[in-house]
């Protein structure tokens, strides 16, 4: 097993044993579980809230699409936000803590510690999008007993390449901001940064700015091209874990 | 032979400060080596910067003859503890031999003796709980431990003994000692008695510069004979008035009294203090019991290079 190996075990034992495997999983859970009782709720709920006063308006019968539509806006905004927090201390973590120093003094390289990390968290955050997804299908079936899994499953594989492209950001920051805070402080400015980006149609169509609106609209069984800001996202996602790996080569542990 | 460790010329800068100011370094195979200096003098970025987790500004760092270069992992013939070793809290001690092994790329088979002989060495055997709820002491032998995991050719250890108690800090000692001949063992410390006690050759950095390099024995004797140990018979008054006088003579470096009543004399020219000493001593009446060079410990040889500059 090679040192990248042994390393990439290590960070999968360490979400599986620390408090790694409770917070992003309760948040992508919580989501799953509530969106679709809460779809199909809704218009009970907001008649028993408002009353008379809303006599004039009639709210559509709710469908599975919008189900698919509450589970993907949360693990968008709140799930985004919550993951930038939760990974930003993903490397400075080990440099401050002095792990990063006893495991780069064996044979390990720099660039292998920053690869390793950053290729387990993504596939963390994908398998939470793929189970998070799974669960809202199979609730959104039970509840309005038809659940055709295409926008659910377009929608959820765009947010499951943003949230890498946000962990490819987080692992960078983390290498050049030494405080956790800070770093999920840049990681939330990126993210308004994107959105409000994603309001000028030419980026949202042919840059990662579009994975911000194109899962809801997905969701919701609208069409939208997704080619040019998915293939964008990934690219990106390797351009800044490439910088990390340089940056952290560079860096005085 | 070739030098286990060799640095030539290595200098840090951070900002307007010189951490290091070209320091040239030896260190021969199969030596225990003291790096010492008061805090602050640079070990720590010295270290950091051999074991290829610091940049140098300057200079250059051959370890078994190959060039550390900074960001690059170094070798498996390489073990280091940091000063606070920091460990996955959530990792037992046994896991954590296991882990850094399996880095090292030692087989299964091999490793887990290895681990259950290091965890004995440790004295971590039986020890379940998760590294977290270890003491300071605990944490430094598994970090030894786990230093020692690959059998390394050269062990770097940076304050090794600074956590430890009296019997913990004895048996490192005696461990590190054993690997005389066999392992190169470069540790950098302030407690002197330390190193005095299983260091073959020393090097003395203060503020970045390094002040000597030695075989303890050629340094001890170096500044053995600028040391005189004086008593004397008679009042305490014309004792201190002795120290006066001796304290304003050119070749006087340092004075200060025993606490048996002794006059402890460092002097820059022996044959001339020799000379005077007896002279002062009957010119005040009182009786020479005893006048001896003294036998410097390395302290006073610290003191010496390092303390006169901080005065």
């Amino acid at each position: 097993m090679t040192g990248a190996a042994v390393f990439a075990r290590k960070e999968i034992e360490e979400i599986l044993r620390t408090w790694r495997i409770w917070v992003l999983p309760g948040i992508f859970l919580l989501f799953a579980l509530t969106g679709p009782p809460l779809a199909r709720f809704t218009p009970e709920i907001v008649g028993s809230l408002v009353g008379n006063q809303l006599s004039g308006i009639q709210l559509p019968p709710p469908t599975y699409l919008d189900s698919y539509s509450q589970w993907i806006k949360n693990v968008s905004q709140i799930g985004l936000i919550a993951l930038v927090i939760v990974y930003g201390g993903l490397v400075s973590g080990e440099t401050r803590s002095g792990t990063a120093v006893l495991v780069l003094t064996k044979p390990l390289s720099r660039v292998s510690f920053i690869v390793s990390k950053a290729a387990v968290h993504s596939g963390f955050v994908v398998i939470l999008a793929v189970v998070g997804a799974a669960i809202t299908w199979l609730l959104t079936y039970l509840i309005f007993g038809s659940a055709p899994g295409g926008a659910l499953w377009r929608s959820s594989g765009e947010f499951a390449v943003l949230a890498v492209l946000f962990l490819g950001l987080m692992t960078l920051l983390s290498v050049v901001i030494s405080s956790t805070a800070g770093a999920a402080g840049a990681g939330l400015g990126a993210y308004v940064a994107l959105s409000v980006a994603s309001i000028w149609k030419p980026l949202s169509d042919h840059t990662p700015a579009g994975l911000i609106t194109q899962p809801a609209s997905l969701a919701a069984g609208k069409d939208a091209p997704a080619f040019w800001p998915v293939l964008t996202a990934l690219v990106l996602t390797a351009i800044l874990i490439v910088l990390a790996g340089a940056a952290f080569r560079r860096k005085d542990l | 032979m070739t030098a286990a460790i060799e640095t030539a010329g290595v200098t840090k800068v951070y900002g307007t400060k010189r951490a290091l100011d070209g320091v040239d370094l030896t260190v021969e195979t199969g030596s225990i080596f003291g790096f010492l200096g008061p805090n602050g003098a640079g070990k720590t970025t010295m270290v950091r910067i051999v074991t290829g987790l610091a940049h140098a500004t300057a200079g250059s760092v051959r370890v078994l003859g190959t060039p550390v270069r900074a960001g690059d992992p170094i070798g498996s013939q390489l073990g280091y503890l940091p000063d606070v070793p920091g460990f996955y809290d959530w990792m037992t001690g046994a896991e954590f031999l296991y882990f850094a092994g399996r880095l090292f790329g030692i087989a299964s088979a091999a490793l887990g003796s290895r681990v259950d002989q290091l965890l004995d060495l440790a004295g971590l055997r039986g020890v379940d709980s998760k590294i977290g709820g270890y003491s300071r002491g605990m944490k430094q032998r598994l970090g030894i431990a786990q230093a020692l995991i690959s059998a390394p050719k050269v062990l770097i250890l940076d304050e090794p003994t600074s956590a430890l108690d009296p019997v913990g800090r004895k048996d490192v000692l005696e461990m590190l000692a054993a690997m005389r001949g066999r392992t190169t063992v470069f540790f950098s410390t302030h407690i002197l008695a330390d190193v005095d006690r299983i260091c073959d050759t020393v090097a003395i950095l203060d503020r970045g510069r390094l002040v000597t390099l030695a075989p303890i024995h050629e340094l001890k004797r170096r500044y053995a004979a600028s040391k005189v140990i004086i008593e004397v018979a008679g009042d305490a008054g014309g004792a201190d008035a002795l120290v006066d006088e001796i304290k304003a003579q050119p070749w006087s470096t340092a004075v200060a009294r025993g606490s048996d009543g002794t006059i402890e004399v460092t002097v820059a020219d022996m044959p001339a203090a020799q000379r005077a000493i007896p002279g002062f001593i009957a010119a005040r009446g009182l009786g020479l019991a005893r006048l001896e060079t003294g036998e410097v410990q390395l302290e006073d040889v610290f003191v010496h290079l390092v303390g006169a500059e901080q005065r």
